[in-house]
């Protein structure tokens, strides 16, 4: 069972000591640890059922520590509008929950980020200790092997890589970059026309794109011809086919790209 | 008895010879009133098949199937239990929830309510059962028995302690008078625990240890607790023994803390329901580091293997890997993986993979396939006998995993996060463990279980929001409906000769049936 949690205790202690420590975000700063436990406790029963009870991700919702949307600390009203209204079209329902343990959960989430990245933290995977690899022998697997040259390149997308993406997100990056180009569709429609455009749902019974003009399409699978062009395959093939001295060569040849 | 009835006549067109009925004969127990045919138990009978004798919808007409009634729960949570229908009742769950739900109309009869309570409110799986009871597992670990015609409490028993950090999704096992409560708990080292309990009176008749109680001299497990057993077994009459999947050691990812195969973790375990004493084990994954829990359904199945009419339990595990044993003995018939697996080096003399070192968590990290959610999970099979299929929902995924000193010996004690999966539905031949067929499913992981029935229909969900109903020869899909991510198993049953499949979209229950006759 997916089981992500800290000892209550150990948790509250760490909160206490990070206050002292850690240049917090602003919302963390203004919570009060009372505010934290409460929010941690609101937390663990609407929100762990999908989350994990420490917020890093559960059987069917996404690690929080790792959003976007709360490593943004000025995108507090955000974050209280996704709880709020959910977010339906991922599965997630709207929450009616008081002004209060909205203000708690809220905190709670962005202080479980603050703290997956503290030094010494549990379950932390610092930059050092990703280090194992040998940056030549993944500069040929890239070039190789690996088929990473048909796609990147060291001067052209590449350039500057290692001073945007480090350690952990940097590897995760590297083997399936989830949030990256997007796939494209072109749908042959029985009229004769063609359409064109990046893809917007694609299940067994339904294809849709959303067209240059940001207008979303969508057909019955079975009745339009239509081919995706989706740049992530390749990631997804190679995970089968990395040997974990490859993953941590390649990892170190691009952290060479400065 | 028109309900027995219908099922000793399915029964003989089973290859299972002990179709194990002891359930229906329950459900005959319940209430006076005329049901039809039920689904009265967490897995609709005791071997766990999930497969129907119900023929009504059949490949040529299951395209007219029509939606009867919806019934919306209004809560949060995603329905993730079966539904029980007994006695024209169905009983459906989420954390803290209990509706009971006419089946032919979908209206509700009543809802009980759990008071608000800290436990963790992560599923449901669904209630048993027996006499004029229903029976429900809390968050908090508690099992409350409530009454069938009004949902009143009447009793209220702690299981395990919450505190501590056990909680409960449990659908309880009944076994004659003894019902089987299971709970979860691995946040924290703590032994697993399958508890017997009186349906009458509440009172504890034994506990299972499937790692030891504290102050347990020695260490029959390597120092690992864990081994929760949180998902519900099936039961043989003729060997009177209770078959349950085991969940992963504690602590999770740290394996030098814990050298061995830290028994009985990810076990298949095989025990007496009068005693509660062992019978036998199989470990699916020895020394685990890697949250494989081995809770998934061990169907029973009576049939041949290699030309000798075997007694054999058979499961699709979270590990990647299908098991057959010989559920008299616990030895190992096959094993053979049907999910993407790079983990381990070879399958030992006792059918059992063997564990690469290699694919341990370390602290630059190992990728490895299944990820923690595994090559399967909670979510039910379905074994058709006509076939020999196990119809399972798998799951081809990479994870990279974590773990150095710093991370500790408690709990999570490491880190792990998914890379990328995609899921597709796998009719596994039990004989051989070939994939005979598979039906892509999309993008990361299904949540819905699968139901087959006589007519060699099979009904899952995909991992978009779709139900399907699937040829079972091929996998073809000949029916489908968007509504929404199914969470749960597919049931059927039949009443005033009318044959219902209920799905759970989301947060809502739909029942489909063909049209009336006008």
């Amino acid at each position: 069972m997916r089981k992500r949690v800290r000892n209550l205790t150990e948790s509250l202690g760490a909160v206490l000591l990070l206050y002292g420590l850690l240049a917090v975000a602003p919302a963390a700063q203004q919570a009060s640890p009372g505010q934290l436990q409460s929010g941690q406790r609101v937390f663990a029963a609407q929100c762990g059922f999908c989350h994990g009870r420490d917020a890093m991700g559960g059987e069917t919702g996404p690690d929080l520590t790792k959003s976007a949307l709360v490593r943004d600390a000025a995108a507090g009203e955000k974050l209280r509008a996704v709880v709020r209204d959910g977010r339906v079209d991922k599965g997630m329902p709207a929450f009616r929950l008081t002004d209060a343990d909205l203000t708690a959960v809220v905190a709670f989430i962005r202080d479980q980020k603050i703290k997956t990245e503290s030094p010494g933290a549990r379950r932390s995977v610092d930059v050092a200790d990703l280090q194992t690899g040998d940056a030549e022998a993944g500069r040929r697997y890239f070039n190789g092997a690996g088929r990473c040259a048909a796609c990147h390149s060291p001067s052209g997308d590449f350039a500057g890589l290692a001073t945007r993406l480090q350690g952990l997100q940097l590897l995760q990056r590297l083997l399936y970059p989830s949030n990256g180009r997007g796939a494209k569709v072109v749908v042959d429609l029985p009229s004769g026309g063609t359409v064109r455009g990046a893809l917007a749902y694609h299940d067994e019974f339904t294809i849709a794109l959303t067209d240059d003009d940001g207008r979303y399409h969508s057909w019955s699978t079975g009745q339009v011809k239509f081919k995706v062009d989706n740049p992530l395959e390749a990631h997804a093939e190679q995970l089968g086919k990395y040997t974990d001295d490859d993953m941590h060569n390649v990892l170190a040849y691009l952290q060479t790209l400065r | 008895m028109t309900t027995c009835t219908t099922f000793w006549r399915t029964c003989r067109r089973c290859v299972s010879g002990a179709c194990l009925l002891a359930p229906f004969v329950f459900a005959a127990l319940v209430v006076a009133q005329s049901g039809g045919d039920a689904w009265t138990t967490y897995h609709g009978d005791y071997t766990g098949q999930r497969h129907s004798g119900l023929a009504q919808i059949a490949p040529d007409n299951v395209h007219q199937i029509t939606l009867t009634w919806a019934f919306a729960t209004g809560q949060t949570a995603a329905i993730k239990a079966t539904p029980i229908l007994s006695n024209g009742i169905v009983y459906v769950t989420s954390p803290d929830h209990v509706w009971a739900i006419d089946a032919r109309s979908g209206h509700q009869v009543w809802h009980y309510g759990y008071p608000a309570n800290e436990g963790f409110h992560i599923g449901h799986r669904g209630v048993a059962v027996y006499k004029d009871s229903v029976f429900f597992t809390t968050p908090d670990a508690h099992l409350v028995a409530l009454n069938a015609n009004d949902g009143k409490v009447k009793w209220n028993v702690v299981v395990a302690d919450a505190k501590k950090g056990y909680w409960s999704t449990n659908a309880p096992l009944l076994v004659r008078n003894h019902l089987l409560v299971g709970v979860a708990g691995d946040f924290d080292n703590l032994p697993g625990i399958l508890t017997s309990v009186d349906p009458d009176t509440g009172q504890t008749q034994w506990v299972f240890y499937s790692t030891p109680p504290p102050g347990t001299p020695g260490s029959p497990s390597d120092g690992a607790t864990g081994g929760q057993m949180w998902m519900t077994g099936t039961y043989d009459p003729q060997l009177n023994l209770v078959f349950v999947g085991t969940g992963n050691p504690t602590p999770v990812l740290n394996g030098p803390a814990r050298q061995g195969d830290n028994r009985w973790t990810d076990s298949i375990v095989a025990i007496n329901p009068d005693t509660g004493k062992l019978a036998w084990g199989f470990q699916a994954t020895r020394h685990d580091t890697h949250d494989w829990d081995a809770a998934e359904v061990p169907v029973l199945v009576d049939a041949a293997f290699n030309g000798a009419s075997t007694k054999m339990v058979m499961q699709a595990s979270r590990n990647g890997y299908f098991y057959v044993l010989d559920r008299a003995t616990g030895h190992s018939l096959l094993t053979k993986p049907f999910a993407t697996a790079n983990w381990a080096t070879g399958i030992d003399q006792d059918g059992r993979p063997i564990p690469n070192p290699a694919k341990e968590p370390a602290r630059d990290g190992r990728l490895v396939a299944p990820d923690e959610s595994g090559g399967t999970n909670y979510r039910s099979p379905s074994f058709d006998p006509k076939t020999g299929l196990l119809i399972v929902s798998s799951h081809d995924a990479y994870g990279i995993y974590f773990f150095k000193p710093d991370h500790g010996a408690y709990g999570w004690a490491g880190a792990d996060y998914g890379v990328f999966g995609k899921s597709a539905l796998r009719a596994i031949d039990y004989r051989t463990g070939d994939i005979k067929w598979s039906h892509d499913l999309g993008e990361g992981a299904s949540g819905a279980g699968v139901m087959t029935t006589e007519s060699g229909l099979t009904f899952t969900g995909d991992t978009a929001g779709n139900v399907l109903a699937l040829r079972t020869s091929d996998g073809a899909t000949l029916w489908h409906a968007g509504i929404g991510r199914v969470g749960n198993s597919p049931i059927t049953y039949q009443l005033d000769g009318r044959q219902y499949v209920l799905v759970a979209g989301g947060a809502s229950l739909y029942a489909w049936a063909l049209p009336e006759a006008r």
